[in-house]
C-alpha cells in the first residue's frame, strides 16, 4: 500500500474519537439530506400521486377554449387503444347550492363545487371511490356522494338522506334536483373530494343542460413515464379540435410551485447542514493535525516533502468522506426503507410517497465525499506548514 | 566556526548547555537554515536550495538519530525503518535491506511490533536502523543517549561505532556525556559560540 496512505490510514484509526467525530458529522449531514427527502419529497410526491388519482390522471385533457364537444366515449375508446393508458374517464365540474332538512333543520350550503363522473370508467381510471369512507360510489343518475365536510356543513348528512341540489345551467336557468346520498368521502392531504360532490355525469349535464359535453377527460397510464409521449401522440391525431393536453407535472403547476419553492427551501437547509459537517471536519483534523506535530517533523526531518504532508492529510479527509458518505448513505437508506415499509405518513394522515432517488442518493454521497476533501484542504495546508525543527520539539 | 568532516569519521561535538550543539547538528541537518555562513555536505553548498530539495537532499543524504528515537507510533518498527526509503521512492530490495538492518541492530524479532510497544532502547536501535536504511553520507544524531539509562547507553554508543565501522558511515554525534563514547576520531567542543578541535580548552585549536 501507498506509504502516504497507509499512514494516512494508521494515524486516523489510531484516533479512534476524532475518526467517529468527523465520520459522524458527514453521515449526520447525509441523514439530513435523505430525512428532509423522504418527509418533504414524498409530502410532495404524494400530493401530485393524489392529484394524480383523484383529479387530473397522468394526463388531462381539457378544451382551450370552453367544454369538450366531441363525443367522450369516442376520446375514451381512442386512449384505451394505445397499450400505455390504463384507462381514461370524462368528467364534467360546476358548482352547486344543496340544500337539506335534517332533524326538522333546514341547511343549506352554497358554491359547492360538484363533479361529474361515468362511475363505470371513473373506478378504472381515478380512485376517488375509494375515499368513499361510508356507503358506496355513485352507482345511478339520482345518488350523490358527498364529501366529508360538506356532509358535516349540512348537518351531519348520512347515507340514505335526501337532498336538493340546485345548479345554474348554461342559459341562466336554476335547475333543481333530488337525489339520494350514497356515499360520504373522506381523505386525507385535501386533494381529495373532501369539500366537494359528486354525482353522476349525465345528471350534471342534464342540469347544466349540456348534453354531450365533457369538461375533461382523464387518462390513467400503466406508464407514467410515457405521458409526454401520449400526449403528443393524441395532439397529433387531433390537430383541428381545440384540446389542451397536459401531464401531471403541467396541469397541477400551480398547485406545486409553492411546494417546489419550500422542498428547494428545506434542500437549501439540508445542504447548509452538510456544511456545517464540512466545518466539524475541519475542526477535527485541525486536532489531528496538531496531536501529530512531532511525527510531521520526524517524517519532514527523514525527507518528506510538503506535497508528501498535504497527501497525508488529505488521504485523510478521503477515508473520512468515503466513509461518512458510506455510512451516511447507509443510514439514509435505511430511514427510507424504514419510511416505505410502514407507510410512513404526514400529520397521521397523508401517506408519504416515499422512493429511492438513485440519482439523488448518489449525488449527496458525493457532494460529502468531495465536502470532507475541501474540509481537509486547510488542516493539511496547515500542516505543510510546520517547520520540521520547531515541530521536533513538540514532545 | 568553521570545520570539516571526511567520510567514515565518527565525531563528537561536545558543550555545555546551550552552547549551540544542537542549533549546530539542525544546520549540518538542514532542519535549519544558518542566518550566516555555508554549510557543504558532498561538494553541494546547501544554502540556497529550494525546500523540496532540501527534503530530497535530508532524505538521501542525512540520517538522523534524535535523543527520543522518534519513531512514529503508528506504524511497526519494520515500517518505521522502511519510511525514508519509501519517501526516495525506491523500493526495490527495501524490505531485505531494513531486515537486514533491524538484525544487524538486534531487533530482528521484534519487527511487526507497532514503535510505541518497544523499549527506548530497542526504539533508538530501530531508529538506528532508520537512519542508516537510506545509505546517508552522514549520520546525524542529537543526545542518542540521553533519554536511556547507562547500561542501554552503552549498548546504543557501541552499536553506533560498530555500525560507523561497518558501513564506513560518517557519523555526527552531539553529545554532553563525551566519556560515554570513549574513543572517537575527532571531538569538537563548542564554547562561547566556537568550535574548539579537542577535550580541554588548554589543548584546543581554536578553529574560528
Amino acid at each position: 500500500m501507498e506509504y502516504r496512505l497507509r499512514l494516512a490510514k494508521r494515524m486516523l484509526f489510531n484516533k479512534k474519537g476524532s475518526l467517529i467525530g468527523a465520520v459522524l458529522a458527514v453521515t449526520i449531514g447525509i441523514l439530513v439530506i435523505h430525512v428532509n427527502f423522504v418527509i418533504f419529497q414524498g409530502l410532495f410526491d404524494a400530493i401530485v400521486r393524489d392529484i394524480s388519482n383523484y383529479r387530473n390522471g397522468d394526463i388531462l385533457i381539457t378544451d382551450e377554449e370552453d367544454y369538450i364537444d366531441k363525443s367522450d366515449q369516442a376520446l375514451v375508446n381512442w386512449f384505451e387503444r394505445i397499450p400505455y393508458v390504463e384507462a381514461a374517464t370524462p368528467r364534467l365540474s360546476s358548482t352547486a347550492s344543496i340544500n337539506m332538512t335534517k332533524f326538522g333543520t333546514l341547511h343549506e350550503e352554497t358554491r359547492i363545487p360538484i363533479v361529474g363522473v361515468d362511475p363505470l370508467r371513473d373506478i378504472r381510471a381515478s380512485t376517488v371511490h375509494e375515499t368513499v369512507s361510508d356507503g358506496q360510489y355513485v352507482f345511478s343518475r339520482n345518488s350523490i356522494v358527498l364529501g366529508s365536510n360538506v356532509a358535516r356543513d349540512l348537518g351531519g348528512a348520512q347515507v340514505g338522506d335526501s337532498l336538493k341540489l340546485k345548479i345554474v345551467d348554461k342559459y341562466g336557468q336554476d335547475q333543481i334536483k333530488r337525489l339520494v346520498v350514497t356515499g360520504i368521502a373522506k381523505s386525507p392531504g385535501g386533494q381529495g373530494f373532501d369539500y366537494s360532490v359528486v354525482v353522476h355525469i349525465d345528471t350534471l349535464r342534464d342540469l347544466m343542460n349540456r348534453d354531450g359535453d365533457t369538461g375533461s377527460i382523464i387518462v390513467k397510464l400503466n406508464d407514467p413515464s410515457k405521458a409526454s409521449d401520449v400526449k403528443n401522440f393524441f395532439l397529433a391525431a387531433f390537430p383541428n379540435d381545440d384540446f389542451l393536453a397536459e401531464t401531471i407535472e403541467e396541469s397541477a403547476e400551480e398547485q406545486l410551485a409553492g411546494f417546489r419553492s419550500g422542498i428547494a427551501m428545506i434542500n437549501m437547509i439540508g445542504y447548509f447542514g452538510m456544511m456545517s459537517s464540512a466545518f466539524a471536519i475541519v475542526t477535527i483534523q485541525m486536532m489531528l493535525v496538531n496531536g501529530k506535530t512531532r511525527e510531521i517533523g520526524v517524517m519532514r526531518s527523514i525527507g518528506a516533502t510538503r506535497k508528501d504532508i498535504l497527501i497525508i492529510f488529505i488521504f485523510q479527509g478521503m477515508i473520512i468522506g468515503a466513509i461518512g458518505a458510506g455510512v451516511g448513505t447507509a443510514a439514509g437508506l435505511g430511514y427510507t426503507f424504514y419510511a416505505k415499509e410502514t407507510k410512513m405518513s404526514f400529520n397521521n394522515s397523508l401517506p408519504l410517497e416515499v422512493s429511492y432517488n438513485w440519482e439523488k442518493i448518489i449525488q449527496t454521497a458525493v457532494l460529502s465525499f468531495i465536502l470532507a476533501i475541501i474540509a481537509s484542504l486547510y488542516p493539511s495546508y496547515r500542516a505543510t506548514k510546520l517547520l520540521p525543527v520547531e515541530a521536533m520539539r513538540t514532545v | 566556526m568553521s570545520f570539516s568532516i571526511e567520510k567514515g569519521e565518527f565525531v563528537l561535538i561536545v558543550g555545555s548547555s546551550g552552547s549551540g550543539k544542537s542549533t549546530l547538528l539542525n544546520m549540518i541537518g538542514l532542519l535549519d537554515r544558518p542566518t550566516n555562513g555555508k554549510v557543504f555536505i558532498d561538494g553541494t553548498d546547501t544554502t540556497n536550495l529550494t525546500d523540496s530539495k532540501i527534503s530530497s537532499f535530508r532524505n538521501k543524504k542525512l540520517g538522523f538519530i534524535f535523543q527520543f528515537s522518534n519513531l512514529l507510533t503508528d506504524l511497526t518498527v519494520l515500517e518505521n525503518v522502511l519510511l525514508p526509503r519509501e519517501i526516495a521512492g525506491t523500493s526495490d530490495s527495501a524490505e531485505k535491506n531494513a531486515r537486514e538492518l533491524l538484525k544487524a541492530v538486534g531487533l530482528d524479532d521484534q519487527i511487526n511490533k507497532r514503535a510505541n510497544k518497544i523499549s527506548g532502547g530497542q526504539a533508538q536501535r530501530a531508529a538506528i536502523a532508520r537512519g542508516l536504511i537510506n545509505n546517508p553520507s552522514i549520520v546525524l544524531a542529537d543526545e542518542p543517549t540521553g533519554n536511556l539509562d547507562s547500561v542501554t547507553a552503552e549498548i546504543i554508543v557501541q552499536l553506533m561505532k560498530s555500525m560507523a565501522k561497518k558501513l564506513n558511515q560518517t557519523f555526527i554525534v552531539v553529545t554532553h556525556d563525551q566519556h560515554q563514547f570513549g574513543d572517537v576520531d575527532r571531538v569538537i567542543t563548542i564554547k562561547d559560540g566556537k568550535s574548539f578541535e579537542g577535550n580541554l580548552p588548554s589543548e584546543m585549536e581554536v578553529l574560528a
